[in-house]
């Protein structure tokens, strides 16, 4: 007996049961049926019914139905075009309309081979055109920004690029301009399309009119591969797809994890790869000679040089984390410099704490959440990109998305059981808190903020503290696990181990620096090590590694080496040089992910890390305290520094992104900047102690009175309190 | 706020979404910047509204009736659908590029004039309607047009 | 005439715009018994009356009214279908010109029958004189306290012949471009801003008045059943006196054109009769007995439409007179559905191509292959205006159309009423006729 909540379905004669409301696509593939589709696409929210290529029969129904605009009702009877002859003829008829058009310059089509409109064809096609007239023509390729071409002719006006920019990532710049047959996509004034999730329009198009810049004319598809891996640009750890060709990485592609990203990626996580063929990439170490600078050494002496600069500091050894080393990495140097040199100091690049596990949930809980509550005055899609969209989709489900600022101060407040806002979070079974800015002690305060208000026992409510670094829990519990042992801070600094380009970038590490004798660095990039490393190692890429992640979530999730790095990776040198200190540290991740698992994943085998890695259950983890009451403001605005999605070493590295880059610009409250007099785009002088920066004003509709932000790289030395003046 | 602004909001009070005063913001927004919408009328829309300047074209661009291009003082418009067109649409529209020396979808070089065809402009009855700046002259029969032209001229 | 006047009743004898006026003939009357009775009642009413909407699909009001979803926890909305621009309509124009406190009489009863508070006319850009006319209209009706809690916000198009499609109407109205929607979900259930909403015709609601005030079973009475009561015939093109005319449906189209109509002008021949707006299909002049009402109009093989008969004389090349209707639905498809975006544009090339003589016999054949492919297959109904005429036009005038092939040219020989007729589809830049290169 079927369950009484499903419905019967018959699709071309074969019955089939769906839960009532399962679109009319879906349900005709539970029965082994594909109605193909071209606009069609249900995370762009509801069906358009614009391309008319799922026509169906649908028996009671006396015109042709757009099956992607209908849902399962229980004895509905579907004829496809497989089975209906009408059905069949409507398909073809909009092949045919679809083609009139569209220009069949497949040959020199970057779509070519993986385009739906191409397979759609061959499948259900006309064999022949019958159109005689001259085919629209535009000028083309127009740039809708540096990274997208958009091709006019090829545009089948299926709206999924529109539908996109405007309900996914609400950003309203991509666009359909006129009407009729005189339609084209378009940005306002042919400006470049800049926001941060642009490039997902190119996997959307279902034909070749929306194409990459960085991957046009550089592959035909049966000359590539495509890898899955983790991105490793920011903390969610998207899942995607590298594609190589001949030993290069040539784009990114998203891969679905439902939980994480839906299968949308941001511009850096998208584009920025090409930093991997960056023009001061490092591919041989280098060692610094007196007053001559550097010079290049071959392998055996580098590991030379470095064994003598581990032996001479004799264990006065301080580590630099980036936290954008594998988990196998940082435990494969932990075992190095702790178990063979006593070396047990580290400069951990963020705080990280395990309190958030007892709160642990999936991403996509925020979009099926009823309240979140985002702390602090960081935007969330600068940390943490994606987690952007799911706040948007919570949004446009009717969540109820509170952005309580001032982290700290917010914290203690919503913890107080007469706030109206905390009492709304105890009461909700779907509530979702969200720590987007610094002094987080990674995540301890707003796991305590959970526990507070109730959501230990509560399934659908959690808490998500968003990292600086994608890999800083991996790192931080590697480094942790490599050894029992505790050693005190060396004075003076025998020798500084800066392990990343982060850590090589991070101005904490450069001051550092000063202190010490002697500085190992490893960096992809000449422009971060030169000039102040004694020893330079060649550093490695997330797309050359093999190995594992943990991401914001706590999700543990595997990368795949997509292409081998121009040197030997950081896990091949620690492996020899630890042979050299008399410790036996594999040099395959494989192996060394092994040896950690038994320690910190109950043995997980690296295998079952899976192409879609699972999140693991909640568990306890001790009690942290909620902050101590902030220290009284003063005068002046609080200035938030942060640090722009669209920067570091990697997206400085690209050309086609520097249009994404942060604008020179404050950003204030309409309170605070009407209170001064300013108006948006004035120029205005921003100062603290003494220094002063002039940058432009922006007035935002979300930052909250008495608080300005500056993306740190226009920053400058300003801290602390401020104050804008024109 | 500037005037128009404040105009905006006014017409968006009377909707439960704001977004629904785009036509009457991006109409406002044409008189006041001389019969047409150059790129700083959409952003103005734009602001008021709380919508891209993108998406304020994409509306706009949809609708006959908003110019993306700069107009003539005078928008004289002719309608060609049947019911004017079996009564002599053509020899109206006819007349009027000869009196004005320019054809439809062009403005005179002195900028006084933009003449257009339209779709039926629900006139029928007085066959041929030819809408001057948005007001209607039905019936209009070509040796009309050099009249409504001379008046046009030495108008204002 | 069985029945006088409804919807312009008086209108030519006295100013009905002046609300003394329209209060004098009994106005606000209806509206002040219906607020007396029970919202249901006014429905049944509607239901008994069997008011079929006047703007084109002749759905009937009392029916659409009873789908609205009840218990949403959302308001109900009613929006009036004021954007008349169905080539050869002038009707609603006229009616709220001259009597527009019949139509806000109307919204206020239709509105209390279905429990809303919010009412919207979506009145066609071009109409400035109504805008002015309504607008003064509904401030005396406001200054008068005869809207109660009821607002009425006056909303004015800008130009597009889609948005008088219910489900573009709303898009419109809520701001974006006026593209249609798929349905289901229909607006009885999800329509504007996702709220129920009733949307019916200017003509339509206009009528609501007299139907309160007299009763359903009295209106429905008028004129041959299923389809009872007045229409405003817009009469248009070769006719001696075009106009609109408030008749009784059921009366014969002979009746209409040549007793009213005063007959075709210049001595000419009658050739085609297009009997309710361009979307319509062509009859003959062997059909002028058939009665214009909406079941005999079909019979007849076309549609009743919006009631805006065309009449088009000897002088008039047919294959002109389907290129220019083609271009009209080329230029206002809204580009949405893939169909009627490229079929409207491609039945504009195939045209053009015959009226110069250029097409041979295959391209005939193709021509009407593709308003077939066309036919049924579209988001809504306009792909079916652009091609369901079309294929009347060259099987009623199929000899014509073959003699532009056999001839190599328009046998008018330019000639024709409708010689060049220039279409604004052409000034585009990706008019079928004006193609651009790269």
């Amino acid at each position: 007996m079927s369950a009484p909540e499903l419905v019967t379905v018959s699709v071309d004669g074969r019955e089939v049961q769906v839960a009532p409301g399962t679109g009319l696509v879906e349900t005709a593939l539970a029965a082994g049926v594909e109605i193909p589709v071209f606009c069609y696409e249900p995370r762009l929210g509801p069906a358009v019914g614009a391309c008319r290529m799922c026509l169906c029969e649908i028996e009671g129904m006396p015109k042709l139905q757009a099956a992607c605009t209908l849902t399962a009702t229980d004895g509905m009877v579907v004829h496809t075009a497989q089975t209906s002859e009408k059905a069949a003829e409507g398909q073809e008829a909009t092949l045919e309309f679809i083609l009139v058009n569209h220009p069949l310059d497949c040959p020199v089509c970057d779509k070519g081979g993986e385009c739906p409109l191409q397979d759609l064809t061959f499948r259900w096609g006309p064999g022949n055109t019958r159109m005689t007239f001259p085919k629209r023509t535009y000028e083309k390729p127009i740039p809708v920004s540096p990274t997208i071409a958009l091709d006019r002719e090829r545009c089948i006006l299926c709206y999924r690029c529109t539908r996109f920019s405007e309900s996914v990532s609400e950003d309203g710049q991509l666009i359909a301009r006129n009407r009729g047959a005189q339609s084209i996509i378009a940005t306002f004034e042919d400006e470049p399309y800049r926001a941060p999730f642009s490039g997902n329009v190119i996997e959307l198009c279902p034909v070749g009119a929306l194409t990459s810049t960085q991957y046009r004319f550089e592959g035909r598809p049966w000359e590539i591969q495509n890898v899955p891996t983790v991105c490793g640009l920011c903390p969610v750890g998207c899942n995607i797809q590298a594609t190589t060709r001949e030993g290069k990485v040539k784009r990114i592609l998203s891969r679905n994890h439902p939980e994480i990203d839906e299968g949308w990626l941001c511009d850096k996580g998208r584009f920025a790869f090409t930093h991997l063929y960056a023009r001061d990439r490092i591919a041989d170490p280098l060692l610094r000679v007196r007053r001559r600078g550097f010079e290049e050494l071959s392998w055996d002496d580098a590991l030379d040089a470095a064994e003598k600069l581990l032996r001479e500091a004799e264990g006065r050894i301080v580590t630099a984390l980036s936290g954008s080393e594998t988990v196998e990495q940082a435990y494969a140097l932990g075992r190095l410099l702790r178990e063979g040199l006593g070396a047990h100091s580290a400069l951990l690049p963020e705080e990280t704490s395990p309190a958030l596990d007892a709160f642990r949930l999936p991403l996509s809980a925020i979009r099926d959440a009823e309240l979140v509550v985002v702390l602090g005055d960081e935007p969330p899609a600068e940390r943490a990109p994606v987690v952007d969209l799911w706040l948007k989709a919570a949004e446009r489900r009717g969540a109820g998305i509170e952005r309580a600022g001032d982290a700290l101060e917010s914290c203690r407040r919503l913890a107080d059981k007469r706030n109206v806002l905390g009492k709304r979070l105890r009461e909700s079974d779907r509530a979702v808190l969200i720590w987007s800015g610094e002094e987080g002690a990674g995540g301890a305060h707003v796991a305590a903020l959970a526990r507070e208000l109730g959501f230990g026992g509560k399934a659908g409510c959690g808490a998500f503290h968003l990292p600086s670094t994608p890999n800083g829990r991996g790192v931080a519990d590697a480094w942790a696990a490599a050894s029992d042992e505790e050693g005190p801070n060396p004075e003076p600094i025998g020798l500084l181990i800066v392990s990343g380009d982060e850590a090589a970038s991070d101005p904490g590490v450069r001051a550092l620096a000063e202190h010490a004798e002697r500085v190992l660095v490893t960096s992809m990039f000449q422009g971060l090590a030169v000039g102040w490393a004694d020893l330079v190692l060649p550093g490695t890429g997330y797309l050359e590694r093999d190995g594992t992640y943990v991401n914001l979530e706590g999700r543990l999730q595997r990368l795949r080496r997509a292409v081998i790095p121009p040197a030997p990776d950081e896990l091949a040198w620690v492996s020899k040089l630890a042979e050299r200190f008399g410790v036996e540290v594999p040099p395959y991740a494989s192996a060394v992910f092994a040896e950690l698992s038994e320690k910190i994943h109950g043995g997980l085998a690296f295998g079952e890390v899976g192409e879609q890695a699972a999140l693991g259950t909640r568990s306890e983890a001790p009690v942290a305290e909620l902050p101590e009451k902030p220290e009284e403001g003063g005068d002046g605005l609080a200035l938030v520094r942060y640090r722009a999605l669209f920067s570091g070493p990697a997206v400085e590295r690209v050309p086609e992104l520097q249009f994404q880059r942060p604008e020179p610009e404050v950003e204030l409250s309409a309170e605070d900047a009407e209170a001064r007099g300013i108006a948006s785009g004035e120029t205005v002088t921003v100062s603290h102690d003494g220094t002063s920066l002039e940058l432009r004003a922006r007035i935002s509709r979300e930052l909250r009175k008495g608080v300005v932000r500056i993306a740190a790289e226009h920053a400058g030395e300003l801290g602390g309190r401020v104050e804008v003046s024109t | 706020m500037t005037e128009l602004a404040g105009e905006i909001q006014k017409a968006a009070a009377q909707y439960p979404d704001s977004r629904s005063a785009v036509l009457p913001a991006l109409r406002l927004a044409q008189e006041k910047h001389g019969g047409w919408l150059p790129p700083e009328a959409l952003r103005e829309v734009g602001d008021a509204l709380g919508l891209t300047p993108a998406y304020c074209q994409a509306v706009a661009s949809f609708y006959d009736m908003f110019q993306l291009q700069p107009v003539g003082r005078h928008l004289v418009e002719v309608c060609t659908n049947l019911s004017c067109a079996l009564v002599g649409a053509q020899q109206v529209l006819e007349a009027f590029e000869r009196e004005l020396g320019i054809g439809p979808g062009e403005t005179t070089e002195d900028g006084e004039f933009t003449l257009r065809a339209i779709e039926c402009a629900g006139g029928c009855g007085k066959a041929v309607v030819v809408s001057v700046d948005e007001h209607y002259r039905e019936p209009v029969r070509p040796e009309d047009v050099p009249e409504i032209v001379k008046e046009l001229r030495g108008g204002d | 005439m069985g029945i006088d006047e409804i919807t312009l009743a008086h209108a030519d004898e006295r100013d009905l715009t002046k609300l003394a006026e329209y209060e004098e003939i009994g106005g606000y009357k209806a509206l002040a018994k219906a607020r007396k009775l029970k919202p249901e009642k006014i429905v049944e009413e509607l239901l008994a009356s069997n008011l079929r909407g006047r703007g084109g699909a002749g759905f009937p009001m009392g029916r659409k009214a009873s789908f609205l979803a009840k218990g949403t926890g959302k308001p109900t909305y009613l929006c009036v279908n004021a954007d008349e621009s169905e080539p050869g309509t002038f009707k609603d124009r006229e009616i709220m010109l001259r009597n527009p406190h019949r139509l806000i009489e109307g919204c206020l009863i239709t509105a209390h029958g279905i429990e809303s508070e919010h009412v919207f006319i979506y009145l066609r850009g071009e109409y400035r004189d109504v805008f002015e006319v309504m607008r003064r209209a509904l401030e005396d009706a406001r200054k008068a306290k005869l809207l109660g809690d009821v607002t009425i916000v006056l909303h004015r198009g800008a130009g597009a012949y889609i948005c008088g499609e219910e489900s573009a109407l709303l898009e419109s109205l809520e701001g974006r471009r006026g593209q249609p929607r798929p349905r289901p979900p229909f607006p009885a259930v999800s329509g504007l801003y996702g709220s129920p909403t009733l949307i019916n015709n200017v003509q339509t609601v206009a009528t609501v008045p007299v139907v309160i005030e007299k009763g359903g079973e009295w209106y429905a009475k008028i004129g041959p059943e299923p389809s009872p009561g007045t229409v405003v015939f817009s009469l248009s093109g070769n006719v001696v006196r075009p106009g609109n005319y408030e008749l009784e449906l059921g009366t014969p189209l002979r009746e209409l054109i040549f007793d009213l109509g005063g007959g075709i002008p210049d001595g000419r021949e009658l050739k085609a009769i297009i009997p309710g707006g361009s979307s319509t299909t062509v009859m003959t002049p062997d059909q002028l007995d058939t009665n214009l009402d909406f079941n005999s109009v079909a019979e007849a093989g076309s549609q009743l439409g919006a009631a805006a008969v065309i009449v088009i004389d000897d002088r008039a090349c047919m294959v002109q007179l389907a290129l220019r209707s083609s271009q009209f639905y080329m230029h206002e498809s809204c580009g949405k559905c893939t169909p009627c975006r490229e079929g409207t544009r491609w039945m504009v090339q195939l045209l053009a191509k015959l009226e110069e003589g250029r097409a041979d016999q295959h391209e005939l054949d193709l021509l009407l292959s593709v308003c077939d492919r066309m036919l049924g297959k579209c988001l809504c109904a306009l792909g079916d205006f652009a091609a369901g005429p079309v294929v009347e036009y060259a099987t009623r005038f199929r000899e014509e159309f073959q003699r532009h092939i056999d001839e190599g040219g328009c046998p008018f020989g330019g000639e024709s009423s409708l010689e060049g007729i220039y279409a604004p589809v052409e000034q585009h830049a990706h008019a079928a006729s004006a193609e651009v290169t790269a």
